[in-house]
């Protein structure tokens, strides 16, 4: 599947399958939020994004409004993600059980402290929200964060 | 000021990152390998492989003011003495490239600064020729000798000064967090005019994050690197190792005067800034050469190529 975002004219690409799974695992934590980490690479141009997994973190509260996320024993695993394939965090997902697939300002704070966070290598990470019902992802959006703005992709 | 203290420094940072000259780069690289090509010719059986050293090497460069070091490591026995070395260096060069540069003998290297090309660049270039110290040792040490041309400072007896360039490189590897503020630092002394020499502020970063608890933003580190710097470089017994040669204490570059001027600037800095955001304008300007305005296409990394990514723990997200 790909995705295409105006404002940054960049492209981000992900199989299928690999979106599937994060939706089940989204449906199967209903009605509570749930997420994780997006792992990936750029293109050698960077205007394209390849994601190729996610990662669960090994530490989460999960809510039916709220989802926070630890990065508890997970260092070793991105470290060990880069030195073996060269992919790398960039960025992250979530679900709104019953909401829609619209950021929060929650999320958009989120998403500046991460930018901002010195120990992040990426200065454009991505949002993946998942807008989920008991049974079924009922929409989902990808958004690029730059300049203290989320932008969706199409 | 519209943004933080911590998005602003972000700002200077990124204008002034190598890869906005990565042209101007290519081309310093495609000469350096020229260079080290003819002098590895030339001295056949007498030299190492040489070694690329410098801001560049390690990750500190800015890209204001920018060349690129080499270091030619000789073997013990390819010259009678350290003068000779460096003579024999200068020479070759010289002869090699008087029509095309300006060659000429520094304080420990021998400088090459190339007329300008097509594109009204010059290429600045540093040989520093060193001599291993032991005998078929260098490979295992690194240690060398360089003759020292220009006499400064406490070398004032001294015509030569050991050194171990690829420990002075291993110092500051892995330590982004500090590279980030030595380039800051860098940024104010080239923009503010001052003297200090690079490797002094490279070497007062690196003691003050090992020394002092700096942590918070971008801001609230550099905040507390200079005031690490403020507080202990006018101290007596305030020393400053030189990683490449343990009895090289880099403070003493500079004489009473000039450290108690360090701090007294550092803390005026700090307190103008605290008086008013916008000062730090003043001291850390963006390069506007290539300040960020419209918005730039593609994916950003903030070093030079893709890294490790930590995200920041506990954080939330939610309708």
């Amino acid at each position: 599947m790909k995705f295409f975002n105006q404002h940054k004219q960049v492209s981000l690409i992900i199989e299928e399958t690999l979106l599937k799974k994060i939706s089940q695992i989204g449906i199967e934590k209903y009605p509570y939020e749930t997420g994780g980490f997006l792992v990936g690479y750029y293109s050698d141009d960077s205007m394209t994004l390849y994601i190729t997994d996610y990662l669960l973190p090994h530490k989460q509260k999960g809510m039916a409004y709220l989802f926070e996320r630890s990065i508890d024993g997970m260092k070793q695993v991105f470290k060990n993600l880069f030195d073996r394939q060269k992919h790398f965090y960039i960025g992250e997902w979530h679900t709104h059980p019953n909401g829609s697939c619209m950021y929060s300002s929650t999320d958009l704070n989120a998403m500046i402290e991460i930018a901002n966070c010195e120990t992040v290598n990426i200065t454009n990470p991505v949002l993946l929200i998942l807008s989920i019902t008991e049974k079924q992802v009922k929409d989902f959006t990808f958004s690029i964060y730059n300049n203290k703005g989320l932008h969706p992709y199409e | 000021m519209d943004i933080s203290k911590h998005d602003y420094l972000e700002k200077v940072l990124e204008s002034h990152k190598m890869k906005h000259v990565s042209d101007f780069v290519s081309k310093h690289k495609t000469k350096r390998d020229e260079i080290k090509s003819e002098l590895q010719s030339n001295y056949t059986g007498k030299i190492y492989v040489p070694i690329n050293s410098g801001s560049y090497a390690k990750h500190t460069a800015i890209n204001i003011k920018f060349d690129l070091d080499i270091i030619v490591p000789f073997k013990r026995d390819a010259f009678e003495t350290l003068e000779e070395m460096f003579d024999s260096v200068y020479d070759f060069l010289y002869e090699k490239y008087k029509d095309k540069a300006t060659v000429r003998k520094q304080k420990v290297s021998i400088g090459l600064e190339f007329y300008p090309d097509e594109d009204g660049e010059v290429i600045n270039l540093d040989i520093v020729p060193g001599r291993e110290l032991n005998q078929d040792k260098y490979l295992e040490d690194k240690k060398l000798n360089l003759y020292v041309n220009t006499l400064y400072g406490v070398l004032k007896e001294k015509t030569y000064i050991q050194t171990n360039i690829q420990a002075q490189i291993d110092h500051i590897t892995a330590k982004e967090n500090e590279r980030k503020k030595i380039r800051l630092l860098k940024a104010w002394k080239h923009h503010n005019r001052e003297t200090y020499k690079s490797f002094l502020l490279e070497l007062l970063v690196i003691k003050a994050f090992d020394q002092a608890n700096i942590d918070g933003n971008l801001w609230e580190k550099l905040k507390k690197t200079m005031e690490y710097i403020q507080n202990n470089v006018n101290q007596e017994g305030f020393t400053l190792k030189d990683p490449g040669n343990s009895g090289n204490n880099v403070i003493d570059t500079l004489n009473t005067n000039e450290r108690q001027k360090l701090s007294d600037t550092m803390k005026r800095i700090i307190e103008n800034i605290e008086a008013n955001d916008d000062n730090i304008k003043i001291y850390f300007p963006i390069n506007e050469k290539f300040e960020e305005t419209d918005t730039q296409r593609g994916y950003g990394i903030k070093t030079a190529s893709a890294s490790v990514s930590i995200p920041p723990n506990n954080t939330r997200f939610g309708l």
